[in-house]
């Protein structure tokens, strides 16, 4: 059984294919994650990022639809995420509302968008083509996965160091973090918490449609109304595996990435898994992997709670 | 002249142009760096602030004198755009301006030192001298300018340090340093020494005096505290009950008429003067209960605890201390050397990562919830919004958070046997409410103190923890509070006060320890007690 | 007003929209913005400001919807004839609604436990699965008179949605796991664990004679071992109703009124000092936590042995939403056991209206829109009425220096 288990891991980890597989998941989670993180810098534990990706994706498909550039369908993904993040921004950072009730709404109101949107409107569209880079592309085993994409793949490289740029590297950045850390503090410093907060989501809203996006338009191809599901807190979880650090995410990505590509990888390798336990499988990674680490990061203080002057 | 260029609100570098000839004068017709007219702010029915007149001056250190709920705080919060004043006018440099905010506020030169700091105790040094200011980060800069103004007053901090592992009293020198950083023509301190060692406290006031005659800055200090007003300040404003009673030039005034000014009347009971900081114990004697406690048996024993924190930092080391029935023992030092963890352990909210805490010689579950409860510890946190009460319940539930079950008849809580046991201790402890089921968040801080008094009292507890019990209260609640503490000693409770007020413990404690970096460093009986020896203690020398 | 922000940790959110008020008085320094123990501020807005602005908050919310429906082509007049028809209006519509309010208001009552604990328990709809396999399990193994296999096949609901809330609470007092993200994404793993046992005959699946092959359903409850109905008025509802109201009032109690709730209700406001006086959160919390997934399974076995959805069969896809609209249904009604019988009423109609809606040839899921925005639009008011009192009163300082 474990020799299967092992064997098997190491068909993945010699399968170009299997990385191909895994890089796709982990980028998808990587544009969430690393908004994310940024959010979660600025003390929002963002759990409607689920709606975000979703109003992402769907918009996504009918901006392709309507526009039939697929510069314009992110744009129009961009748009609807960041709808959302306004949304979830206002009523946490602005109204004092609840973080995670606010999240949750959205994320049921969302799907019901979606869905009934889906129902109602008709589209399609079609996966975007790949482009090689020269030379990278020819690296053995991993060089497609990584170099072999949809222009909208390449997107990562960009926003992933982008993110880590702003946070640590300009003011906003420094009070962005004050803004999770201290509050009280930065308020009395003279910083607009709740501003740089609702901006912190801001960004998660952006990276996610980008995210979305590239769900639906390299990913998968289609949309359809449980393109997410429930991904989007494997993406949240992400953050918290790295410890609130931008490069442990991006490994907690690459980890999850590489557990979500289990269902279309290992059949392909000839192995016969339970379908369910594989579908699990990804949720209870992350479960067991929180189980190890939760206890061992420290969380930005301010995480998850409301900032209100005079309030402590 | 400095103090006449000021129009633009910032002016040169730190050093600024400086005349140090000029700046000692009494400069009576100097513009004042800032004043504010007939401020007036009301929360509720409570008047804050009535129509305040106060003017800080070019090269002079005011000081702002009132006990607690004087209105000291809320002018300073208006001084920096944190509170806007109902009424009045604020003026700098001759132009009348409003401050919506800190923002505003520090655009026209105005910077505070906190009380508790606005520092972000992740962040670097650097980071947060930079925090609060606009324009493109500068990391190279910003270190610099740490490093420079470091070293020109002597203050010896390492800009890349992070502040949360900085001992208090150097964050208060970041907080200094981020203050003069954005050069300021008026600094406000607020009770700027409760953090600092006698030592500590005399570098801080040559540093406000190189401040105020060399650079012609204006400061203002704001305390409770009368015998630091006298030494450190040019002139004084005193406020009682948002009002301002009196205005002085320090060198022409006594202790005693300040403290009189201040309260409002001749300040002849003695722990009103003890709070007030103006008695001489050595001269007059301490109100030391009168209890036999060396033939009593000891009902608190602290043996070798120690407790880590979850970075991994020392908080209380190896720490051993005990206490008798009907004794007081006073552990004295400095904010921030392990006080609050020793009152949380005795609050059960921490666990040891070595020793033992034991109670009449029964060893305590250390860090399980309600053991020292149960052990008969009662405790005085240090904040009652932390671990001493519930704001959204009751007064009567406030009082039963504890002994709920003895309350319980047939499965449910007999809330009319709570509402009575409420009702009876609001009388005994005199509780100013609307009654038992008025919200806890209703009442003022003094009143939500005197409900968890009379929680920890009535359970008859063997040992009275009380951590920093009359901070935030005023010269009458702190005189109930030292009577109500020396009863209990009296009734056969063994005390345990935790204060950073020194005059206090000199006044109450039998014995006294010294606490610094988490562990007791030395200790006398009061009779033995020598302040010199017990503020080098403090300051972490063994002395 | 009930509890408001914790100001601890991260894991011990309220989730009650934020209603303080009282400001901290701590801030610099203690009893200088009261000293004669009035409140800081007064509530500026009366009770006809407050409801008139939930009506506008709600109008706006159905408003929205309308939008929506004519946007896509369809007669938002007619939609809302239809949801009223399919709700109330039509006969023995009333039945119906009730019997889906069943479940949302056991889902809301356990919601409304946790919260109270200080805990975010969302996964519900997970935990309500689980109870509903459960059930299905005993339900169709146990041979025994019908009130026993009913009241055992309850047992076994609340025992297996206590079970998935219980990972989510091991998880959090043994290894600090926030519940908030466990309890969320243990949904998704009951989704899966159910299918697998829902694909085996020693589990869940019905024997293969009367079923498809490969179709997923488990076997179908005997007729003796349902919940009897009852006829009112016209209107058909299972007896499960009584009890959801018993447990409502029984929750309401234990609350209000025990040493337990007390307790609960301390560690939901303030952690440290509970742990001070006793009460062990570990303890406390992880029974609220218990009790709440209990009730989610308390609610799957309702709806599997009511016979309002389905056929008194276990399917894939068995809880639709009804855990999701729960949690809803206890958010709207602010943790107060009564609102929350008003919220389930509610929100069965909409759901129970949305059968009536394919005559308008608007996609049913339009009702998920409307509810959703309803809780958004829900959530405005008592956050607005807190901030504006707190704004009023700075702006009303500001003019006047």
């Amino acid at each position: 059984m474990f020799g299967d288990f092992f064997a098997a891991i190491g068909d993945i980890l010699t399968s170009e294919s299997a990385y191909i597989n895994a890089f796709t998941f982990a980028v998808f989670l990587a544009f969430g994650a690393s908004g994310e993180w940024v959010a979660e810098k600025s003390g929002t534990l963002n759990i409607s990022i689920e709606a975000m990706f979703l109003a992402g994706a769907f918009a996504a498909a009918v901006g392709l639809d309507r526009s039939g550039s697929e510069v314009t369908a992110l744009l129009f993904a961009i748009g609807a995420s960041l709808l959302v993040a306004l949304v979830q921004a206002h009523m946490s950072h602005n109204l004092a509302a609840n973080q995670f009730v606010v999240g949750l709404t959205l994320n049921i109101l969302v799907l019901g968008l979606a869905s009934f949107l889906a129902s109602e409107l008709e589209f399609t569209t079609t996966q975007s083509d790949t482009i090689a880079i020269p030379l990278l592309s020819d690296i053995p085993l991993i060089g497609s996965a990584l170099f072999d994409r949809a222009w909208l793949f390449y997107l990562i490289y960009a926003v992933v160091p982008i993110c880590w740029w702003i946070v640590y590297r300009t003011r906003w950045g420094l009070e962005l973090r004050a803004s999770g850390e201290n509050p009280q503090s930065a308020d009395v410093s003279g910083i607009d918490v709740n501003k740089r907060r609702r901006q912190g989501i801001y960004v998660v809203g952006i990276t996610s449609g980008v995210g979305g996006a590239y769900l639906v338009l390299a990913a998968v191809g289609q949309f359809e109304d449980s393109i997410v599901g429930g991904r989007g807190f494997i993406a949240l979880t992400a953050v918290i595996f790295g410890g609130w650090t931008l490069r442990g995410t991006i490994a907690g990505c690459l980890l999850f990435g590489l557990v979500l590509s289990f269902r279309l990888s290992l059949p392909g390798l000839g192995y016969e898994l339970n379908g369910d336990l594989l579908a699990a499988a990804p949720f209870l990674v992350t479960i067991l992997v929180m189980a190890v680490f939760a206890a061992r990061v420290r969380p930005p203080n301010g995480l998850a709670q409301p900032f209100i002057r005079g309030l402590k | 002249m400095v103090a006449d260029d000021h129009s633009s609100g910032t002016h040169g570098a730190v050093a600024g142009s400086s005349d140090p000839a000029a700046a000692p004068q009494r400069a009576a017709r100097r513009r004042a760096a800032l004043r504010l007219d007939g401020v007036t702010k009301t929360y509720g029915a409570v008047t804050a602030c009535d129509r305040v007149d106060l003017e800080l001056v070019p090269g002079r250190i005011h000081g702002v004198l009132g006990e607690n709920g004087a209105g000291k705080s809320t002018l300073m919060k208006i001084m920096i755009g944190l509170v806007l004043p109902e009424e009045g006018v604020i003026t700098i440099d001759g132009d009348r301006v409003r401050l919506e905010d800190p923002t505003d506020a520090a655009r026209y030169g105005i910077g505070m030192v906190h009380q508790h700091f606005s520092l972000v105790e992740p962040l670097r040094v650097w980071e947060n001298v930079a925090l609060g200011e606009t324009g493109k980060l500068r990391p190279a800069d910003v270190r610099n300018r740490v490093g420079e103004i470091s070293e020109r007053y002597g203050l010896d901090v390492d800009p890349d340090d992070v502040v949360g592992e900085l001992p208090v009293g150097m964050r208060q020198r970041v907080e200094i340093i981020k203050c003069l950083r954005r050069d300021p023509t008026i600094l406000i301190f607020d009770e700027p020494t409760s953090v600092l060692t006698p030592a500590e406290s005399e570098g801080l006031f040559e540093t406000l005096r190189q401040v105020v005659d060399e650079e012609g800055r204006a400061v203002a200090l704001v305390s409770h505290k009368l015998d630091e007003i006298l030494h450190a300040t040019d002139e004084v404003t005193i406020m009682r009950q948002g009002q301002v009673v009196d205005r002085v030039v320090t060198a022409d005034t006594t202790a005693s008429a300040l403290a009189t000014a201040m309260v409002g009347r001749d300040v002849s009971l003695r722990s009103e003067r003890v709070a007030l900081g103006v008695v001489d114990t050595a001269a007059e004697g301490t109100e030391i209960p009168d209890t036999h406690p060396e033939d009593e048996p000891t009902v608190l024993e602290l043996d070798g605890v120690t407790i880590r924190g979850r970075d991994g930092r020392t908080l209380l080391d190896d720490l051993s201390l005990s206490v008798r029935a009907g004794e007081i023992v006073g552990v004295a030092g400095v904010e921030g050397n392990g006080q609050r963890p020793l009152g949380d352990l005795l609050s059960s909210l921490t666990a040891l990562d070595d020793g033992e805490v034991r109670v009449r010689g029964a060893t305590v579950a250390a860090g399980a919830a309600g053991a020292m409860a149960t052990a008969g510890i009662g405790v005085i946190p240090e904040d009652r919004h932390d671990s001493g009460v519930v704001l959204d319940m009751s007064v009567a539930e406030n009082m039963a958070l504890i002994d709920a079950p003895a309350f319980q008849r047939r499965g449910l809580l007999q809330k009319s046997a709570l509402r009575e046991r409420a009702l009876h201790l609001i009388d005994d402890f005199d509780i100013s409410c609307s009654g038992p089921d008025a919200p806890l968040s209703s009442l003022s801080g003094g009143n939500q103190q005197r409900v968890v008094l009379a929680r920890e009292l009535s359970a008859s507890p063997a040992v009275l923890v009380a951590a920093q019990p009359t901070r935030g209260l005023d010269v009458g609640a702190i005189e109930y509070m030292t009577d109500r503490l020396r009863r209990a000693a009296e009734d056969g409770v063994g005390i345990l006060l935790i204060s950073s007020e020194l005059e206090e413990i000199l006044d109450l404690a039998h014995r006294i320890v010294v606490i610094s970096s988490g562990r007791i460093i030395g200790e006398m009986s009061r009779a033995d007690a020598d302040l010199d020896r017990i503020g080098m203690l403090m300051g972490g020398q063994a002395a | 007003m009930s509890t408001g922000f914790d100001r601890d940790q991260v894991e011990a959110i309220s989730l009650t929209p934020g209603t303080h008020e009282h400001e901290d008085p701590t801030d610099f320094h203690a009893g200088e913005r009261r000293s004669d123990g009035t409140p800081v501020h007064s509530r500026f807005v009366g009770i006809g400001e407050t409801v008139g602005l939930y009506v506008v908050c709600v109008v706006i919310a159905l408003a929205l919807s309308a939008l929506l429906v004519e946007a896509t082509g369809g007669d938002s007049g007619a939609v809302f004839a239809a949801l009223l028809d399919g709700s109330i209006r039509g006969p023995g519509r009333v039945g119906v609604t009730i019997g889906v309010a069943v479940p949302l208001l056991l889902v809301a009552l356990g919601t409304i436990v946790a919260t109270r604990a200080g805990l975010v328990n969302i996964g519900q709809e997970g935990q309500l699965f689980m109870g509903a396999a459960f059930a299905t399990y005993v339900g169709t193994e146990l041979a025994a008179p019908g009130p026993i296999v009913i009241i055992c096949l309850m047992i076994a609901g609340a025992i297996g949605g206590a079970i998935w809330a219980g990972i989510a609470s091991v998880l959090k007092y043994r290894r600090n796991v926030p519940e908030v993200l466990t309890t969320l994404l243990l949904v998704t793993v009951a989704a899966q664990a159910v299918g697998y046992g829902l694909k085996n005959q020693w589990l869940l699946l019905a024997p293969a004679e009367g079923r498809a092959n490969r179709q997923q359903i488990s076997e179908q409850l005997a007729e003796n071992d349902r919940i009897p109905r009852i006829t009112w008025f016209g209107n058909e509802f299972p007896t499960s109703v009584f009890f959801a109201l018993a447990m409502t009032v029984l929750v309401g109690v234990v609350l209000a009124a025990t040493v337990w709730g007390f307790r609960v209700r301390m560690l939901g406001q303030n952690p440290q000092t509970a742990h001070r006086a006793g009460v062990a959160a570990s303890r406390y919390g992880g029974a609220a936590m218990l009790i709440s997934g209990g009730f989610a399974g308390l609610a799957g076995g309702a709806m599997l042995a009511g016979g309002d959805f389905g056929n008194y069969t276990l399917v894939p896809g068995f809880p639709s939403n009804i855990g999701w609209t729960g949690l809803l249904v206890a958010l709207v009604a602010r943790q107060q056991v009564a609102g929350a019988v008003i919220a389930a009423l509610v929100f069965a109609s909409l759901r129970t209206g949305s059968g009536f809606l394919a005559a308008t040839g608007v996609e049913r899921r339009v009702t998920d829109v409307v509810q959703g925005l309803l809780v958004l639009a829900l959530l405005i008011p008592p956050a607005l009425l807190f901030l504006r009192a707190r704004r009023r009163e700075l702006a009303a300082a500001g003019d006047r220096t």
